[in-house]
C-alpha cells in the first residue's frame, strides 16, 4: 500500500533578495542578486561581499509588532518574519491543528549579539543569555504561541534540509499532524572570520561551477515550509503547493570540512533521494545545486552529479549566486526557490559563470530559462560530511 | 518494529563505562581524554586534533563499537548517527573566540574553527568507521530520553538503516556528559529500546 | 639555519597537535604533506597562520602555501628570506 503523500502547504522566506516569495521570485527572474557591500554587520573584514537581509533588527521588530524593549536577537527575528508568511499561507493562523512540530535549523543562534555586547557584559547579560541555538528556536515558537514539539537541528549547512527530512519522518510515523520545518541564520563576525580563515571566501561575487571560482559569499536569511499529509491538508481545506516526493541524508565520511574527490556522500544523497521518490535520474527537470563556489565543493558535487545522471544531466544552477550561502538556512531557502522555479516553470540563472570547469561534462545554466517542469532536486551539504538531497514535485 | 540496545557506553569526568562495567583507566599527568585514549590502546593520530566534544564522542564510540565494527574500510550505508546535547559546540566556540579576541594579536585558527559546529563529532565517528548513513545533531535544553527515543525511532524509517548510534554528547565548562547507545532492528540479543531503559542505562 | 629548522619542527608539532611525534621523528627533507606526517588541508591553513604569527609573512591564498610547505627545510629557507619578525 502506497503511504500517503507529504505535501507542502505553506512557505515563507526572507533573504538578501527581500521579504517574501514574490520579492524572491522577482529578483530571480530579473537576475537581481542580493550580494553586495556589507551594510549591517560591523567588522573590519567589510571588503567581503555578502547577502544581507535589507532590514535592520529595529525595522523587523516594528513590522512584527515586537516592542523595542524586548531582548531578541537577529536570527529569530529573521525566523519569525519568514514563518509568518508560511503560517498565513497554510491557514495556521485560522485554526490550529492538534499536533504541530517546529523543527528549526540554526548554528549561529544569538552569536551576533553576544559578540557585540560581550565587552559590556554587566549591562547586556540578557543578550548573552539569548546566545544558544535553542533560544532562537524558542523565541520564534513563543511569537506563535508555542508548538507541541520543538527542536533545533545544528548540522551546519545542511541543517534546514535535515529539518525538512525530520519533519517528513515525523509525519510518516504519525507522531505529528503538521511539521513546520526550515532554518534561520544571520551574519556574525564569528563565522565570517571562520570562513575567512579557511580561505574559502571570495572577495568578489562568487562564481559557482566556474573554473576560476575562488570561494563563497556568506548570506543571511530564513525560510520555512509547512508540511502535512494529503488527507490532513484536505480536511483543513488548505491549498497544497507541491509534493515532497523524496529525500535522503548520507555521510561523506571523508574529512571534517572538505568533500571527497569522487563526491561519494553527495552521490549517495542524490541516488537515495531518487530511490525514495521512486524516480529515475531522467525524471529530474532541474537541480538546484549546493554550489557554494568553492574549489572543493563544486568539483565534488559536479562529479557526483555526473555519476548519478551520466549522459542525461538536467539543467543545473546554484542560486547561492543570488542569496549567498545562508548556511543553516540554505536547505529551506533553496527548497523554496526550487519550488518557485517548479511552479513558475523557469530555471534560475547561475550568475557570474563564464569559464567551464574542465573536469565536468556540463555547465550550469547561465541565463534564466523557461522550462515546464515536474520534478526538481535540491542539494545541501554541510561540514562533517553531512549531505542531504530533497525532491519536490508538482501535484498532478 | 522491535529495536534493541546491543551496546552502550558512558564517559563522565572520572568514569568510563562499557556495557554497564567500569573500564579501568591508567591515570598519568596527561589529560583525562588522552589517558582514556592510551588505556584503550588506540592508534589514531587525528584524535589529537579534535576539540573536547569530538574527543569525548569519539572515545565513547570506540568503546561502543569495539565488538560490532571490526572492518573500518568498507563503507557502511546501514548505520545512522544521531546525537544530541545542550551546549552545542560552546566549549570550542570559546577557544575560537580567544583567537580573535585581541585586536593586536589577531590570528583566527582554522583548525579550531572547524570544531565550532556540534555535528563535527558525528563526522569524526563516521570518518573513523566509514559510516555513510544518515547523521544528525540536535540541541536540547536537557537530556530527554523521550526525545531521544522518538528521534531514534524515526531514523529507522529509512529501510536501509539497520543500526543507529544515538546518544547525548555534552561537554561544557570542563564537564563531560557522554552517553551512547547502539541500536539494532535485526532482533539481535540486547536490551529492549524503551524510554524507561534509556533512563536506566543513563543513570 | 639548523636552529630555525629545529624551532620550526617544534612549532609544527605544537600547532598541528602532533602529540606522538618528536622533532627527531621529522625528517626536514621529507615531504610534509601526502605521506609521512599525513597532514591535510586544514593543517596547511594552520601553517599559513603560523607563518604570519611567528615570522610576519603573509600568504594570500592556500595555493601559495603548496610550494613553501614542501618540506621543513624549504619552509625554513623561505622564512629566512622573507621574515619580518
Amino acid at each position: 500500500m502506497m503511504s500517503e503523500r507529504i505535501l507542502v502547504t505553506g512557505m515563507g522566506i526572507i533573504s538578501g533578495l527581500g521579504y517574501g516569495k514574490q520579492a524572491t521570485l522577482d529578483a530571480l527572474c530579473s537576475k537581481h542578486s542580493g550580494i553586495g557591500k556589507m551594510k549591517y554587520l560591523q567588522t573590519i573584514h567589510n571588503y567581503y561581499p555578502v547577502s544581507e537581509v535589507p532590514m535592520s533588527d529595529a525595522e523587523m521588530m516594528d513590522s512584527l509588532g515586537i516592542s523595542s524593549q524586548t531582548i531578541i536577537t537577529r536570527t529569530p527575528l529573521l525566523g519569525i518574519m519568514a514563518l509568518k508568511e508560511a503560517f498565513i499561507e497554510a491557514y495556521l493562523d485560522k485554526e490550529r491543528p492538534r499536533r504541530i512540530a517546529f523543527i528549526n535549523g540554526t548554528t549561529v543562534g544569538g552569536m551576533e549579539k553576544s559578540e557585540q555586547y560581550y565587552p559590556d557584559f554587566q549591562n547586556t547579560e540578557a543578550y548573552i543569555a539569548a546566545h544558544d541555538c535553542g533560544t532562537s528556536c524558542e523565541a520564534i515558537a513563543e511569537y506563535f504561541d508555542g508548538f507541541d514539539m520543538i527542536t533545533t537541528i545544528s548540522t551546519a549547512c545542511s541543517s534546514a534540509a535535515n529539518a525538512i527530512i525530520l519533519g517528513a519522518n515525523l509525519l510518516k510515523t504519525g507522531r505529528v499532524d503538521v511539521a513546520i520545518v526550515g532554518g534561520t541564520e544571520c551574519l556574525s563576525k564569528f563565522h565570517l572570520n571562520g570562513f575567512s580563515t579557511l580561505m574559502i571566501l571570495d572577495k568578489e561575487a562568487c562564481k559557482p561551477f566556474d573554473a576560476k571560482r575562488v570561494g563563497l559569499n556568506l548570506g543571511e536569511g530564513a525560510a520555512y515550509l509547512v508540511l502535512e499529509k494529503e488527507q490532513h491538508a484536505k480536511q483543513r481545506g488548505v491549498q497544497p503547493i507541491c509534493i515532497l516526493s523524496g529525500y535522503a541524508n548520507t555521510c561523506d565520511a571523508y574529512h571534517q570540512t572538505a568533500s571527497s574527490p569522487d563526491g561519494q556522500g553527495a552521490y549517495l544523497a542524490m541516488h537515495n533521494a531518487l530511490e525514495d521518490a521512486h524516480l529515475h535520474p531522467h525524471d529530474i527537470d532541474y537541480i538546484n545545486a549546493h554550489g557554494t563556489g568553492t574549489q572543493n565543493n563544486d568539483l565534488s558535487e559536479g562529479t557526483a552529479i555526473m555519476r548519478v545522471f551520466n549522459d542525461n544531466i538536467p539543467p543545473v544552477s546554484s542560486t547561492k549566486s543570488f542569496t549567498g550561502h545562508t548556511t543553516s538556512a540554505a536547505g529551506s531557502v533553496e527548497s523554496i526557490i526550487s519550488i518557485l522555479a517548479l511552479l513558475h516553470n523557469f530555471i534560475p540563472a547561475n550568475l557570474n559563470f563564464n569559464n567551464p570547469m574542465p573536469e565536468l561534462s556540463f555547465c550550469p545554466v547561465k541565463d534564466t530559462l523557461t522550462k515546464k517542469m515536474q520534478h526538481v532536486l535540491t542539494n545541501s551539504f554541510g561540514f562533517g560530511g553531512n549531505d542531504s538531497a530533497c525532491i519536490f514535485s508538482k501535484i498532478d | 518494529m522491535e529495536l534493541n540496545v546491543i551496546s552502550y557506553s558512558k564517559i563522565t569526568n572520572n568514569k568510563v563505562i562499557y556495557k554497564g562495567n567500569e573500564v579501568s583507566i591508567q591515570r598519568t599527568e596527561s589529560s583525562w581524554f588522552h589517558d582514556i585514549y592510551r588505556s584503550l590502546k588506540l592508534s589514531y593520530p587525528k584524535f589529537f586534533k579534535m576539540d573536547h566534544l569530538s574527543k569525548a564522542g569519539f572515545l565513547a564510540s570506540e568503546l561502543l563499537l569495539q565488538e560490532e565494527i571490526t572492518d573500518r574500510e568498507t563503507p557502511k550505508k546501514d548505520i545512522a548517527i544521531l546525537l544530541m546535547n545542550r551546549s552545542a559546540s560552546l566549549d570550542d566556540d570559546r577557544m575560537y573566540q580567544k583567537t580573535i579576541q585581541d585586536k593586536e594579536n589577531y590570528f583566527p585558527s582554522p583548525a579550531v574553527f572547524v570544531y565550532t559546529l556540534p555535528n563535527i563529532v558525528t563526522g569524526e565517528i563516521a570518518i573513523r568507521n566509514k559510516i555513510m548513513g544518515e547523521t544528525s545533531f540536535f540541541v536540547s535544553e536537557t537530556f530527554s530520553p523521550k526525545q531521544l527515543y522518538q528521534l531514534s525511532v524515526t531514523a529507522f524509517t529509512d529501510p536501509d538503516i539497520k543500526r543507529v548510534i544515538c546518544g547525548w554528547t555534552d561537554y561544557e565548562l570542563n564537564n563531560c556528559d557522554v552517553f551512547l547507545l547502539l541500536l539494532s532492528n535485526e532482533n539481535k540479543e540486547g536490551i529492549p529500546f524503551t524510554i524507561n531503559n534509556i533512563n536506566n542505562l543513563y543513570k | 639555519m639548523d636552529a630555525l629548522i629545529l624551532e620550526l619542527k617544534k612549532e609544527i608539532i605544537e600547532v598541528l597537535n602532533l602529540e606522538e611525534i618528536t622533532p627527531e621523528d621529522i625528517d626536514e627533507n621529507a615531504p610534509l604533506f601526502g605521506e609521512g606526517l599525513g597532514l591535510d588541508s586544514i593543517d596547511a591553513l594552520e601553517l599559513i597562520v603560523l607563518m604570519e604569527k611567528n615570522y610576519g609573512i603573509k600568504l594570500n591564498n592556500a595555493s601559495e602555501g603548496r610550494d613553501i610547505f614542501k618540506s621543513v627545510r624549504i619552509m625554513a629557507e623561505y622564512i629566512e628570506k622573507h621574515r619580518t619578525k
